[in-house]
């Protein structure tokens, strides 16, 4: 009894939503971006700049547009291990400087390096941006690449290695999926490279591949916090100004082929403690018209407890311990739709990889009710009200979309999502995830041991 | 990527306040409970944070996992409403209501737009003064947390601050398993749920902390209306003892085939009621508190030993820890784990360099607003100062605090709580 009057409360509740979902909350989202600023110096070097004077702070960030994908096979890893190399010393800032500095005038930075793409971050009092802009710009063009240091540096590179991959398995079996997944695409090695690569790359490559990467032209500069434009935009070209623009990046230009055929491994690990069923399938990026359907299956499949592999395999079943399916939109190159779950003890991973297909097929087969799709909808509008919260995800924000093309792709992701419809949903899931032809990793724990002959 | 150490409380509360303006507006509700606000109008976001003294540091002793289990089944359905449905009302909005139980208390947090924030408090309400329990949705979290306990098995970090707490706090609740061991979790029942929940979920000692697209006189109408049934019960919180100051010193290894070894030395150590922590903290940071410290330049920049090298506080309400770690390939073990205690010894017999202590002071008051730059991130800072009695000045004292430790002051603390001799060892490897 109780129960029929909570629905019924519920379903007020949905209503009211359901209206505001469609009218209401396009104004909230937009109405809390902040404007931008946008200028490309002579040199090439695309600088953004928001101002957000709500705290004194101000978050640099310095994206290049280099990653993984722009290595080669035999020298992977080359992006990540520049990246460390970038806080080793110029001319003016020996070994450790940078960091100190930042750190002297209250700042936190730190850098990451994904497929795509190199980015340096800084959180500063608003009055430090100066110090951040003159290391950015020193460190652009004038990296030491001192060979001793990149001895020691390739030791630390190879612990940061065992760390994210030879001792933990979830790593390790992510690795191989993407090596099974692609065939052509360079996203099929690791950021990290391989560890015969991470021990071998020499300081003449590592040169090469800075001077054809760190370049003005080949980067942006986004600047957000308690800043005022045109003072940001004059410190920039007096830090920045002079360094001449370099030759043009050489494209990447592999394709995938299309999948043809179904690819499976199976990975031990004697670590590992529960197994690990990952199913992916190759799909279009931001790109396709088909990519904001294939963004909102994500987060009906993931986000949340109501979520449908939550609620499903979790819940409904209780054969897992967690699962989702994940897509990567703002990915340079076409990458994986890729489901995972992580089996209960007694639960088989080929039960667990059933399951998992069944809910792809119901996907295929039945339309998603149009509660769940506006569920999604309005998640995914609210988690961009909560990205306004700070300069630092205001910015990362923008340089992501910056990194597509341009910033502006982020007033065009909102809409887009609201044009999907139930039937997309559905025809998305049928043209993207045929059965026969899926990439499979199981990652297993340890046999156990025989026993002993009697 | 390069690694920082986790952003830990001691950090946060490191934390001087730029502005004068006090953080927030706090009183005391009729029902015991502490109201602590912060309007930051800008955005159209709350966050509302409740806080209660029902961490695992009030587990019974043959009950480990008791107060994460509790936490953990709040959501999990209500007089009026199922699990599910409790959790289509809020992810909808695209909001979230989560409870979870840390190792001083449990924790109900809602984070809602504002236009849904009637929906948001009707929920916690709910789930805060009417939790079903449903022994059905009881025994799947049992299940649950023990998969999750076992997978935490893989992770070597995991497990070396798991022995390493044993060995810090011996017959303390803080050297306890916070979530319990499979065993123990497999042993508790409803009805020590619903106990555990009736005498821990109290106004008496919770604090509600709300910041963002709200005004005082709003939200304390708001919360009145929907609170004003939830009163103390008779019985008294039993005291927490406090921690031994000195335990015996050992050393453990755990074996796992791995080709990295997670070393982790830890020790007893003082929370922000001392007048020690200030010089400590500040210890702490020039040994091993970031990119600069000396740590990871002689560990990691010179030699190339380790990506992750580090020393922190971890501050609690009923005690504190020093530690210092590291991940090292398992032949240079040996080499690593000497120069840690080498500068460990170091900084309490030498005393650091005026430049040193002038950087510490710069990063450690001149970071403050970074780190409060989030409404999470600031209902967070405002529960700890609250739950550690420090008082909403207590950003000011710190500064002052800080700003007049002299490089004295450093070397005799940390001659007393980094002394590498009275440190417990852990290692995770081969």
């Amino acid at each position: 009894m109780p129960r029929t009057r909570a629905l019924a409360i519920l379903g007020l509740t949905l209503l009211v939503a359901l209206v505001s979902g469609a009218t209401a909350q396009q104004p909230l989202a937009a109405a809390t971006r902040l404007p931008v600023t946008e200028a490309t110096l002579d040199n090439g070097l695309r600088v953004l700049v928001q101002e957000d004077p709500r705290n004194p702070i101000v978050a640099v960030q310095i994206l290049y547009r280099v990653g993984s994908r722009n290595e080669r096979p035999g020298a992977t890893g080359l992006a990540h291990f520049l990246e460390h190399l970038m806080f080793k010393g110029t001319p003016t800032r020996g070994r450790g400087e940078i960091s100190r500095l930042i750190e002297l005038n209250g700042g936190r930075e730190n850098a990451y390096t994904t497929k795509d793409t190199t980015g340096y971050f800084a959180n500063i009092v608003a009055d430090r941006l100066d110090l951040i802009l003159e290391i950015e710009a020193d460190r652009m063009r004038n990296l030491l690449l001192d060979p001793a240091e990149i001895a020691s540096e390739r030791k630390v590179v190879m612990e940061e290695r065992r760390m994210r991959a030879e001792d933990d398995p979830d790593g390790a079996v992510d690795e191989a999926m993407n090596s099974l997944a692609f065939k052509a695409s360079p996203y099929r090695w690791p950021i990290i490279g391989w560890m015969v690569d991470i021990a071998r790359i020499n300081p003449t490559e590592l040169r090469a591949f800075y001077n054809t990467y760190y370049q003005p032209n080949n980067a942006v500069l986004i600047v957000v916090g308690d800043v005022k434009t045109a003072d940001v935009l004059a410190r920039v070209r007096r830090h920045f100004g002079a360094i001449p623009r370099g030759a043009a990046p050489p494209p990447v230009t592999a394709i995938e082929p299309p999948q043809t055929d179904e690819r499976r491994l199976v990975m031990r690990k004697d670590g590992a403690q529960l197994p690990v069923v990952n199913i992916a399938w190759h799909v279009p990026n931001h790109t396709s018209p088909d990519a904001p359907a294939l963004e909102l299956l994500s987060t009906i499949l993931s986000e949340g407890r109501a979520s449908r592999l939550y609620r499903r395999l979790v819940y409904e079943k209780r054969m897992v311990l967690g699962a989702g399916g994940e897509y990567s939109y703002s990915s340079l190159d076409p990458s994986l739709f890729w489901f995972y779950a992580t089996p209960l003890p007694g639960q088989t991973p080929e039960a667990v990889e059933q399951a998992l297909m069944t809910e792809v097929e119901q996907l295929k087969q039945e339309p998603v009710p149009a509660e769940e799709l506006q569920r999604a909808r309005n998640q995914i509008e609210a988690s961009f009200v909560w990205q306004q919260d700070s300069v630092f995800s205001r910015a990362s924000v923008l340089g992501r979309f910056e990194m597509l093309g341009s910033w502006r792709l982020l007033d065009d992701y909102l809409p887009r999502l609201r044009t999907v419809t139930t039937a997309d949903l559905q025809r998305v899931a049928r043209t993207y995830f045929p059965a026969d032809r899926k990439n499979v990793s199981i990652l297993l724990p340890a046999e156990p041991a025989p026993a002993p002959a009697r | 990527m390069r690694s920082l150490p986790a952003l830990l409380l001691a950090l946060l509360l490191a934390a001087p306040a730029l502005a004068a303006a006090p953080l927030a507006h706090r009183e005391i509700l009729p029902n015991g409970a502490v109201l602590l606000v912060a309007e930051r109008p800008a955005i159209p976001i709350v966050v509302v944070r409740v806080s209660m003294p029902g961490g695992s540091v009030r587990d019974p002793a043959d009950a480990l996992g008791l107060a994460n289990l509790t936490a953990d089944s709040l959501t999990r359905g209500t007089a009026r409403r199922s699990g599910p449905e409790l959790d289509r009302a809020i992810e909808f909005v695209g909001g979230s209501l989560e409870a979870d139980a840390g190792r001083d208390s449990a924790t109900l947090t809602l984070s809602v737009l504002k236009k849904d924030l009637t929906l948001g408090l009707d929920l916690l309400a709910e789930v805060l003064l009417q939790p079903a329990f449903p022994a059905d949705e009881v025994t799947r979290r049992i299940g649950e947390i023990q998969a999750g306990l076992r997978q935490s098995e893989q992770n070597p970090e995991t497990v070396a601050g798991r022995a390493l707490g044993a060995l810090v706090f011996p017959g303390h609740p803080y050297g306890r398993p916070a979530a319990g061991t499979i065993e123990s979790v497999g042993k508790l029942t409803r009805d020590q749920v619903v106990g555990f929940y009736r005498l821990h979920y109290r106004p008496d000692g919770a604090n509600i902390v709300v910041v963002g697209d709200v005004t005082t006189a709003e939200i304390r109408q708001a919360l009145m209306q929907r609170l004003s049934g939830w009163t103390a019960p008779a019985t008294p919180l039993p005291a927490i003892p406090k921690p031994l100051a000195v335990v015996p010193v050992e050393s453990r290894t755990i074996t796992r085939d791995l080709s990295q070894t997670t070393v982790m030395l830890g020790r007893p150590s003082i929370r922000q009621d001392d007048p020690d922590y200030f010089p400590l903290g500040m210890a702490t940071y020039v040994l091993g508190g970031g990119s600069a410290s000396r740590l990871y330049m002689r560990v990691r920049e010179e030699r190339g030993l380790a990506y992750s090298v580090y020393s922190v506080i971890q501050p609690g309400r009923y005690g504190s820890s020093s530690v210092v770690g590291l991940q090292t390939r398992n032949d240079s073990v040996t080499q690593a784990v000497q120069l840690v205690r080498d500068e460990m010894a170091r900084i309490g017999r030498e005393p650091v360099t005026a430049a040193e202590l002038d950087q510490a002071k710069s990063y450690l008051i001149g970071s403050f607003p970074l780190r409060l730059d989030t409404s999470g991130k600031l209902a967070r800072f405002l529960g700890a100062v609250e739950e550690g009695g420090l008082g909403l000045d207590y950003p000011e004292r710190y500064k002052e605090s800080m700003a007049r430790v002299t490089v004295a002051d450093v070397q005799r603390v940390a001659a007393k709580y980094l002394d590498p001799a009275t440190f417990e060892s852990v290692m995770v490897g081969k």
